[in-house]
């Protein structure tokens, strides 16, 4: 795990900056500078070959080369067979195919193992060299090696992919092995010299004579021949029988693992089958023999690529999966969605999500059950584990899925990284509403505040100026007329008056009585007659609203009707608006003034002021104008009813 | 409001109650009813109902009201105005306000103008402010404070296409006198005209503004109000 890792890495580190925000906030200067430290790591490009092979993979390498260039020797100086170059490269390739296969398996699942077996049955049949040696027990003991290649290789079939065989399997492998040593038997004992079976392998002149004779009756001979051919004809179609029922019953993750290894054993079966009824038992003539002997030796010879194609496919799948998933989780999906796109990435239509509920200590689903795991059939892969140290998630899937780890991994992660964004997302939306909330109590505060301001001016401070001011005139009335006590009482009388107007405009200013008893269109109404322009109305009896709309309504509506006669021209004129529409309060103040460039005068036309007094109360508005074009102030506010 | 003939109204006592909560401001009308002779104040009040009980037990000639009391502090002077047009006609009321807001004159006199007077709280010191209104609406007719005829004239006056355009700066003084609910001869006063000018002058407003021409004074004041009081549109219904 050296170079091919960094994706993974950093998305835990995410995870865990993520859990410890979460958990601990408060971290000290130097704790965020190590973090900083960790979390920042040289930035290495995500190579998309292959890890470079370790000392273990290049010993193996090593001696395959070793053993290959043995056998080669031995095959090319041993005198025996007649193509002997073509043989000893069918050896050398012999020996790479597998022990190569058996690498990548090993390097894919280093538990299963498949790998080691691949890698020894590719060292070991180097040792096919000696079916080209001239001495005699040598040589047919070359021959003989096919009895346990042969079946070492049903075997390899037979217990993919755990290595363990079923009943039926073990059966079949029995029977297989019964056949292989009754046919192995005649041309041990009976025959004077042993022939290769392989092709290529054919002796240059007579076979070496064969040590092990006992007897040379050819009638047993042919006994044991029959039951040869009959044998392994039929243990071939028992094992074929046995992979197609296999491949029927297993689902679908399973067979993404069994079908590239069952489909290059089939083949390599019905090429033995075939070589045994063809050649054997119907006889026939020595090209069609050769043909036979040539595809058996391919089908061999591609017979490990059916595991390289299982390790290919089971990445290319990752990759689709996991771009679909990416794609189907791109808008916030639900739980439920997480969950079907999980069984679509994991091709499994029984997997399951599992949530980890800390008080209760037990995994629930979607709907808050109790998950129960059928530990034969399924399997379950948890989440990193969290700094409380339960995993928050687990997916239960199907049991084939161990032998696909990437998938199983990257869906988890990806699964994880869905369901984290939703829950970050789903807290924004919450703390959003929260903040509307608290923005909307805030703004009725603030009105009912202004209200009782207004009420305090209105009953206490000005009915003190105006009683002041009743008494001030009753004074007057008793000073001798143009005297200049009574003058100055008159003087002292009009700043008194000026003194109301200004706490009457004041208390207006901060709640107008009218908006309070009365509504917005009366409001309106006298906010216009007090307008110092000319103003048109057009208002709908909207009734009565929350205090704090009405509020939000009205001083927008002012600001906009000020704004109008400050800036509009000296000839400027006002039309204000006010209508419902379906669940919607509207309104619009209209000028036909100056108007202006809308950017250059955003905080003169308050508009940032009407934004904060509508968006209070869940509001919006909008400004148009141009110079020459007039302004117009649209609002809405949104009134649940 | 300046109708001050004393010596051709023959002399009458008039029996008032008096509705105010804010106690310095009831001491103001106190003493400024003290003065007059012609008044005999039959009992304090300081909210809607205390005030509707008196009227019940005094069957005075004027209520002077506060618009804003207990119970609800909006305008239980209005409210009670409208009441005692049902249950003692022959009440006149004077509502005294803080509102200069034509808003609350125009509800007052909605429900009839005769025997109704509209004042702002701060002029009731001023010499026969208060006096002229309860002498005006205990003979039937109607009193609006000039502040907020005023505010009304200005804002029609401002008005685009305002009708108030076509008349002369004289004719707008008079129909505020109207508005005020002066009589011809009162308007004449105060304006240094003849009572012939006066009328000409009416009659010459009530031409250009389309307006029937009303001898009674008190209809005359809702009429004219009304008109300086339209604003754009009259209120739809709702959706």
């Amino acid at each position: 795990m050296t170079s091919r890792t960094p994706v993974p890495e950093d998305t835990t580190v995410a995870f865990e900056q993520l859990d410890v925000a979460d958990e601990a906030p408060p971290q000290t200067a130097r704790e965020l500078e190590a973090d900083r430290d960790v979390g920042e790591p040289s930035l290495r490009p995500v190579r998309p070959g292959i890890r470079r092979p370790t000392g273990t993979e290049i010993a193996v390498v090593a001696a395959a080369a070793a053993v290959a260039a043995a056998a080669a020797v031995v095959v090319v100086n041993g005198g025996v067979t007649s193509n002997a170059s073509g043989y000893a490269l069918l050896l050398v390739l012999n020996v790479f195919v597998f022990v190569l296969a058996g690498l990548a398996w090993r390097r894919a699942r280093p538990w299963s193992p498949y790998g080691l077996a691949l890698i020894g049955y590719g060292l070991a049949s180097s040792l096919y060299c000696l079916a080209s040696v001239s001495q005699p027990l040598v040589f047919s003991i070359g021959v003989l090696l096919w009895v346990p290649g042969t079946f070492f290789v049903w075997w390899l079939i037979l217990a993919f992919p755990s290595g363990r065989l079923d009943n039926a399997g073990r059966v079949v492998l029995a029977l297989s092995g019964a056949v292989l040593l009754l046919g192995c038997f005649p041309k041990t004992f009976l025959a004077t010299s042993m022939a290769p079976a392989v092709p290529l392998a054919r002796c240059a002149g007579a076979c070496p004579a064969n040590p092990m004779q006992i007897d040379a009756d050819s009638s047993l001979a042919t006994v044991f021949r029959h039951i040869d051919i009959a044998g392994t004809s039929t243990v071939s179609l028992l094992i074929l029988v046995l992979l197609a029922v296999r491949f029927s019953r297993a689902s679908r993750p399973r067979r993404r693992l069994l079908g590239p290894v069952y489909l290059f054993s089939a083949i390599l079966l019905v090429a033995g089958g075939a070589y045994a009824v063809g050649v054997s038992w119907l006889g026939a003539p020595p090209t069609a023999n050769d043909t036979f002997g040539f595809a058996v030796t391919a089908a061999s010879i591609l017979f490990p690529f059916g595991f390289i194609a299982a390790i290919a496919l089971a990445y290319a799948y990752v990759g689709a999966a996991l771009g679909s998933m990416v794609r189907e989780l791109g808008v916030n999906p639900s739980v439920t969605g997480v969950e079907r796109v999980v069984r679509q990435a994991l091709d499994d239509p029984r997997a399951q999500l599992a949530f980890w509920l800390p008080r209760a200590r037990r995994y629930v689903d979607r709907h808050g059950r109790q998950v129960v795991v059928d530990e034969d059939h399924t399997s379950t892969w948890r989440s990193r584990e969290r700094t409380d140290g339960e995993a928050t998630l687990a997916i239960v899937h199907d049991a084939a899925l161990d032998e696909d780890p990437e998938l199983i991994e990257a869906v988890g992660a990806e699964t994880v990284l869905a369901l984290e964004n939703r829950r970050l997302q789903q807290d924004l939306l919450d703390s959003i509403a929260a903040l509307r909330a608290s923005r909307k109590r805030l703004a009725a505060v603030a009105a009912a505040e202004r209200r009782k301001i207004e009420r305090d001016l209105h009953d206490s401070a000005q009915q003190m100026l105006i009683a002041v001011r009743i008494q001030l005139e009753l004074t007057r009335g008793q000073a001798d007329p143009e005297s200049k006590l009574e003058h100055q009482l008159a003087r002292l009388g009009d700043d008194l008056d000026r003194a109301l107007d200004e706490l009457r405009s004041v208390a207006h200013g901060i709640y107008p009585p009218l908006l309070a008893e009365e509504g917005l269109p009366e409001a309106l109404t006298e906010a216009a007659r007090r307008a110092p322009v000319p103003v048109q109305l057009e208002l709908e009896d909207v009734g009565r609203l929350p205090e704090e709309i009405e509020t939000a309504v009205y001083f927008s509506c002012l600001e906009a009707l000020q704004n109008a006669a400050k800036h509009g021209g000296p000839d400027v004129a006002v039309t204000i608006r006010l209508w419902w529409e379906p669940h919607l309060l509207r309104f619009s103040v209209s000028d036909d003034g100056v108007g202006f460039v809308p950017d250059q005068r955003r905080e003169a036309t308050g508009l940032t002021n009407m934004l904060d007094r509508l968006g209070a109360v869940g509001g919006r508005i909008s400004i148009r104008s141009a110079p020459g074009r007039g302004t117009d102030v649209d609002g809405a506010v949104t009134v649940s009813t | 409001m300046s109708k001050t003939e004393p010596v051709e109204t023959p002399a009458r006592t008039y029996r008032i109650v008096v509705a105010e909560d804010a106690y310095l401001v009831r001491e103001g009308i106190r003493q400024v009813l003290e003065q007059e002779d012609e008044v005999e104040v039959a009992e304090f009040c300081s909210d809607l109902s205390s005030l509707l009980q008196a009227v019940e037990r005094h069957a005075p000639d004027v209520v002077v009201t506060d618009i804003r009391m207990p119970p609800t502090n909006t305008d239980e002077g209005i409210r009670a105005a409208a009441t005692l047009r049902e249950e003692s006609p022959q009440t006149g009321v004077v509502v005294i306000s803080q509102y200069v807001s034509p808003h609350y004159a125009i509800k007052l006199f909605e429900e009839g103008s005769a025997r109704r007077a509209y004042l702002l709280k701060e002029h009731i010191g001023h010499r026969n402010h208060l006096m002229g209104a309860i002498r005006e609406v205990a003979s039937g007719g109607s009193v609006v404070d000039p502040a907020v005829v005023e505010v009304l004239v200005e804002s029609r006056t401002r008005a685009k296409n305002s009708p108030l355009a076509h008349l002369t700066p004289r004719e707008r003084e008079v129909l505020a006198g109207v508005a005020e609910g002066k009589s011809n001869a009162a308007i004449a006063k105060t304006l240094f005209l003849t009572k012939r000018a006066v009328e000409k002058n009416i009659n010459s407003i009530f031409a250009k503004l389309d307006l029937a021409d009303d001898t009674d004074v008190s209809r005359r004041v809702v009429a004219s109000l009304l008109f300086l009081a339209e604003t754009g549109t009259p209120f739809q219904g709702p959706a």
